[in-house]
């Protein structure tokens, strides 16, 4: 195992030198640094031209110069000295210092959109591979080739256009929906929702018209109560919501027959209900650390009451009590930021149009966890929602034909064999199994995370790894593109040395020498 | 173990927890909810940029960007090599004319022979950090602009001097200031008179208030006073007898030259200081600035709102759309034809106007086959100047005009006599017939040499092709996406580039126009126009200074030096929640009357 990580490490700089060799030299001649300069004012162009050369050491051609840069960054290795020299940019800014800020903006923009893009594809994968061929695989295996085939550059204007222009005009003229839309949504979502139940066509019927009379009401009941401008679940939202959700998490953890669990879980949700009425004055006051401190106590309740009630299968039990109050406890921090809605679209910097296009923030916009919480959520929103139709379209496909191939096995047909019932089967014979190509693909996008999203952040005004790739590139400024290069390189160096690892633990059939 | 005793271990445990809790969660929260909105009444208005800002000081080489030059016009320390700036002693007007700024002080020209400017400062100015703009803020500036001290061989290749020091590194030049004896401060300490060595055309240009002199003394670690003293008393540098460097004032330029440098809000409020109406009081790497009122301001260009944010969004369609969405009210993209349509189909507001950059044809009169002016002229009458225009300009800019003068705007008040005497307007439409007649039937090689990275460029080249093939001659695409450096090597013909007017100023005829001027890269000679070019560097009298420019230029006219194409087009827009936004050429951009702008109501 040791002489595996030293080869690899040792192999591993070998080609990060070589790599950021080719690199420097490529990027070099791939335009002309001073190209801004030239044929611009007569009268100071050769002393700019003068100054920039010196300034980057422009005079020494791009090989003996890649010595030159290497000496500088090898001065990284150098623990604590802090003397890390990347180079400085054409604008006089050390690289060493930009690389923090945009590596912040592309984690913040990507992180969310990775982690919902994995959560939502490997659930709505494993749906449809339980219903294989039935409608909603069929639409789904649709949707996710038309979202996959979408350029994001048209998907970003078509959300800047519907999702922020569309719902701030909406917002701005008072939020009234006319009849005839609420009348074409509900039918439209009892389209969806008899396509995702499925059945024989009376209990299709039966759905369509449930769901598209419940639809009908809500948004009814949203309009005509102004529920965009004032939103908010209320007592009512979060008892219902913290019931569903003692009740989905109990049956996918133990099934609804493990009564211990299914009481852990109710006590867990009760708790939580408590909390909403008893943490309001605690909330007026939180920063960040609050809650995460409340999210992470609360979850520890969660566990200590299965631990208490679990009996022979504590487990179980834990678990479904940290997973239902943890969930309960975001609906409950959610209906807390709802609350703050309205003053943060009545604020004067936001002048009632929310949802924004550009930027990861409000300039100049100040307030409590709860308003800055909702700045930042209107910023991210679209470029979220746009980076996320791609990659949940990836895991969708992989989920799917991951979990196909674990059901078609024989272990699975022993398991169902013997009595099993379909949910134990399905949790916890083969969805393990199935994670393990899904890991692999997470580690390497992991890698790729860093790497930035060129176009969406572009469009919507990120300054992120991406965007300082590209403009840098652009401008033939070599400096930041092997900074860039160097976070990357590693990073997927890095990412791939640890996938291999990950293959020997989760996979008792690959040995690591 | 016995009940009691587990049971008081139990509840220790939780009082412990409970305890600890408590402290955390004390630790962890705030005093309360502040109001969200901390914008004050005056309100704010944001505009979108395409650039960020990399440096308080856009004076420097690296610091020379549009979006640096706004930040120094908005807050007023420029410098002379810098230029207008709200808090200095001049503005430019729309047509380009130079406005002595009340608000600072006056200047005025009180002898011609030696030319002796005198400026003063109105009295109980005072920086935004509260202390006095005096005479000593002016010395400085004429210390930093005038390169008074530099004793610096520098080596033509690198820029890096060979001996002596080169203290503050200007992106400007400093033609005309450099000539000036060590200038003398008034005894009340708010005026300052400059004596040049020869008569300087632009004299008006020398903008004195640069970076204040106790934030600059400070970051050489001596007083105000003493930083004053060594000024004076440290002489004029010699290039041909380099002494080692005075330490304080390396250290004060050192700090000029990257000390103003940021990527993040600077922790050093002394690097904000400004003098203008304007005060950098908020940064966010990446994506805004802030301005708000300086307090100590006490002019007239105070703005009637409270807030000004620049938000910087490389992308046109970006800028349109957030425009649209009421995150910015006004936006100064890229001109192109398609945000010109993006802004039309979202209703918005659109300003346009001609930018100071020009593209122009030049002949190389180095090259044999340009010789002949008959050649030359035939070549000319070929150029299709009007379908070029409209092929990349009109779509753009539907009002643009075909540029006739190489050295005026249609801004500038002396553009319709230089127009007249050039006779540049002749050549709108190509006149094949005209060319072949001068040719009689020789079919001459022109090689074009033009930036085949520059789609518009491209275009040009190829109308001209087609057009001059017509008449006969025979078009070399010479063009190369380094034809930069291959521009003073002179080995093409023809040659399509850009160059950006000053506006105001006239530096760069001697560069362009005279024989072996540093951009004179076609090998132009006349030695009439050598005579003009230098009577003009020392013309005192404006009127008499236009007769001459507009005689150079007829002069290069009848040479068949070349033909002005087009200026580049510029785009604001805004969508309609401020008033008061018009049109400006000059790198400034949008913000020039940010002080004039107003809130919709």
């Amino acid at each position: 195992m040791a002489s595996f990580i030293l080869r690899r490490i040792a192999v591993s700089v070998l080609i990060l030198l070589a790599a950021s060799f080719i690199m420097y030299v490529l990027a070099a001649n791939s335009g002309d640094p001073l190209r801004d300069l030239r044929g611009g004012n007569p009268a100071t162009e050769a002393q700019l031209i003068a100054a920039r050369t010196a300034a980057l050491d422009l005079d020494v051609p791009a090989p003996l110069r890649w010595f030159l840069w290497l000496g500088g960054a090898a001065q990284c290795l150098i623990p604590f000295a802090n003397s890390c020299d990347l180079g400085l940019t054409l604008n006089n800014a050390e690289v060493a210092t930009i690389l923090p800020s945009a590596m912040l903006s592309t984690l913040q923009l990507v992180t969310v959109a990775t982690l919902s893009a994995i959560l939502l594809g490997v659930v709505v994968g494993i749906v449809t591979a339980l219903r294989q061929y039935s409608g909603f695989d069929l639409t789904i295996t649709f949707v996710s080739f038309f979202l996959f085939s979408l350029p994001s550059f048209l998907v970003a204007v078509l959300l800047k256009e519907f999702i922020a222009i569309g719902f701030n005009n909406f917002l701005q003229q008072g939020g009234a929906i006319p009849a005839v839309t609420v009348i074409v949504i509900a039918i439209v979502a009892g389209l969806i929702w008899q396509v995702l139940i499925g059945g024989p066509l009376r209990r299709r019927l039966t759905v369509f018209a449930i769901s598209a009379v419940a639809t009908g009401v809500v948004l009814g009941y949203m309009a005509v109560s102004e529920w965009f401008q004032n939103p908010g679940l209320g007592p009512v939202g979060i008892l219902v919501g913290v019931a569903v959700v003692a009740i989905v998490t109990t049956l996918l953890v133990s099934g609804l027959g493990n009564r211990r669990a299914l009481t852990t879980a109710g006590i867990s949700a009760a708790l939580a209900f408590v909390a909403y009425f008893a943490l309001q004055g605690l909330f007026d006051i939180s920063s960040v650390w609050t809650l995460l401190f409340v999210f992470l106590a609360t979850v520890v309740v969660g566990l200590a009451i299965g631990w208490l009630l679990g009996g022979p299968d504590r487990g179980q039990s834990m678990r479904a009590g940290a997973i239902t109050i943890g969930v309960s406890m975001v609906l409950v921090f959610l209906d807390r930021f709802m609350q703050s809605w309205p003053d943060y679209v009545n604020s004067s910097r936001i002048n009632g149009r929310p949802i924004a296009t550009i930027g990861s923030q409000t300039p100049g916009f100040n307030g409590d966890v709860w308003l800055t919480g909702i700045d930042s959520f209107t910023h991210l929103l679209l470029p979220t929602i746009a980076l996320l139709l791609i990659s949940f379209a990836q895991y969708t496909r992989y989920a799917r034909a991951g979990l196909l191939e674990v059901l078609n096995q024989d272990y699975i047909r022993t398991a169902r064999a013997k009595g099993l019932p379909e949910r134990t089967v399905v949790m916890r014979h083969a969805f393990r199994n199935m994670l393990i190509p899904i890991a692999t693909i997470v580690a390497t996008d992991v890698g790729a995370l860093l790497g930035g999203a060129v176009i969406t952040e572009r469009v919507f005004a990120i300054s992120g790894m991406g965007n300082l790739f590209a403009t840098s590139l652009g401008r033939t400024d070599l400096n930041p593109v092997m900074g860039y290069f160097l976070v990357i390189a590693i990073v997927a160096i890095t990412f791939n040395f640890l996938a291999d690892l990950a293959y020997a633990a989760l996979d008792p059939r690959v040995r690591v020498r | 173990m016995t009940n009691t005793n587990r049971w008081a271990r139990r509840s220790a445990a939780a009082v412990a927890a409970a305890g600890v809790t408590a402290l955390v969660l004390a630790g962890c929260t705030t005093g309360g909810t502040e109001g969200g909105d901390d914008a004050a009444e005056g309100g704010t208005i944001t505009v979108a940029v395409t650039n960020e800002v990399t440096s308080l000081n856009g004076s420097t080489p690296q610091g020379n960007l549009d979006t640096n030059g706004m930040v120094g016009y908005l807050t007023g320390t420029t410098g002379s090599s810098g230029g207008a700036s709200l808090g200095g002693f001049y503005t430019l007007d729309e047509e380009f004319n130079i406005v002595h700024n009340d608000n600072i002080g006056t200047y005025e020209k009180t002898a011609d022979d030696p030319l002796t400017v005198e400026y003063k400062l109105n009295d109980g100015l005072k920086w935004s950090d509260g202390e006095d703009i005096t005479a000593d803020d002016l010395l400085v500036g004429w210390a930093i602009g005038s390169g008074y001290y530099n004793d610096a061989t520098l080596d033509e290749a690198t820029g890096e001097p060979t001996s002596g020091t080169q203290y503050f590194q200007l992106a400007g030049s400093t033609d005309g200031l450099d000539t000036t004896a060590m200038p003398e401060i008034s005894e009340d300490g708010l005026g300052l008179t400059l004596v040049y060595g020869e008569p300087f055309v632009d004299w008006e240009l020398g903008n004195l208030l640069d970076k204040p002199a106790h934030v600059l003394a400070e970051q050489a670690g001596v007083t105000e006073e003493e930083f004053i003293q060594v000024l004076m008393d440290t002489p004029k540098g010699d290039p041909a007898n380099p002494v080692e460097p005075n330490e304080t004032l390396k250290a004060a330029a050192d700090f000029w030259n990257t000390g103003y440098d940021f990527t993040s809000m600077p922790t050093d409020e002394s690097l904000l200081v400004a003098s203008g109406p304007f005060i950098m009081s908020d940064y966010t790497p990446n994506q805004s600035m802030t301005f708000s009122k300086n307090p100590e301001y006490t002019g007239e260009d105070v703005p009637a709102y409270d807030e000004l944010v620049l938000r910087f969004v490389p992308d046109a369609n970006a800028q349109v759309t957030a425009l649209q969405n009421g995150e910015v009210n006004a936006i100064y993209p890229q001109a192109s034809a398609d945000t010109l349509t993006a802004l039309e189909n979202a209703n918005q507001t659109v300003i346009e106007g001609d930018q100071l950059s020009y593209d122009h044809l030049d002949l190389n009169f180095g090259s044999e086959v340009f010789a002949d002016a008959n050649v030359r002229e035939a070549f000319l009458k070929t150029i299709p100047r009007q379908q070029i225009l409209e092929s990349i300009i009109t779509p753009i800019n539907p009002s643009a005009e075909v540029l006739n003068s190489q050295i005026f705007v249609p801004a500038n008040t002396e553009y319709t006599d230089a127009v007249a005497a050039s006779g540049y307007d002749a050549y709108a439409e190509p006149d094949i017939e005209g060319a072949k007649e001068l040719l009689a039937g020789a079919t001459p090689t022109i090689r074009i040499l033009y930036n085949t990275d520059n789609p518009n460029r491209v275009d040009s080249f190829q109308a001209i092709q087609a057009s001059a093939t017509e008449a006969g001659f025979i078009i070399e695409d010479a063009g190369s996406p380094d034809w930069s450096s291959l521009l003073p090597g002179g080995e093409y013909d023809a040659s399509i580039f850009g160059w950006i007017s000053p506006g105001a100023g006239n530096s760069a005829l001697a560069q362009i126009f005279k024989t072996a001027g540093g951009g004179n890269y076609n090998k132009y000679s006349n030695a009439e126009v050598d005579e003009m070019v230098d009577a003009a560097q020392t013309e005192l009298d404006p009127e008499a200074l236009g007769q001459l420019k507009v005689q150079i230029d007829a002069a290069t006219a009848a040479d068949f030096y070349g033909l002005p194409l087009f200026q580049s087009p510029g785009l604001f827009a805004t969508n309609g929640t401020v008033d008061g936004i018009e049109f400006f050429g000059n790198q400034t951009g949008i913000v020039w009357n940010a002080q004039d702008w107003t809130i919709a109501e």
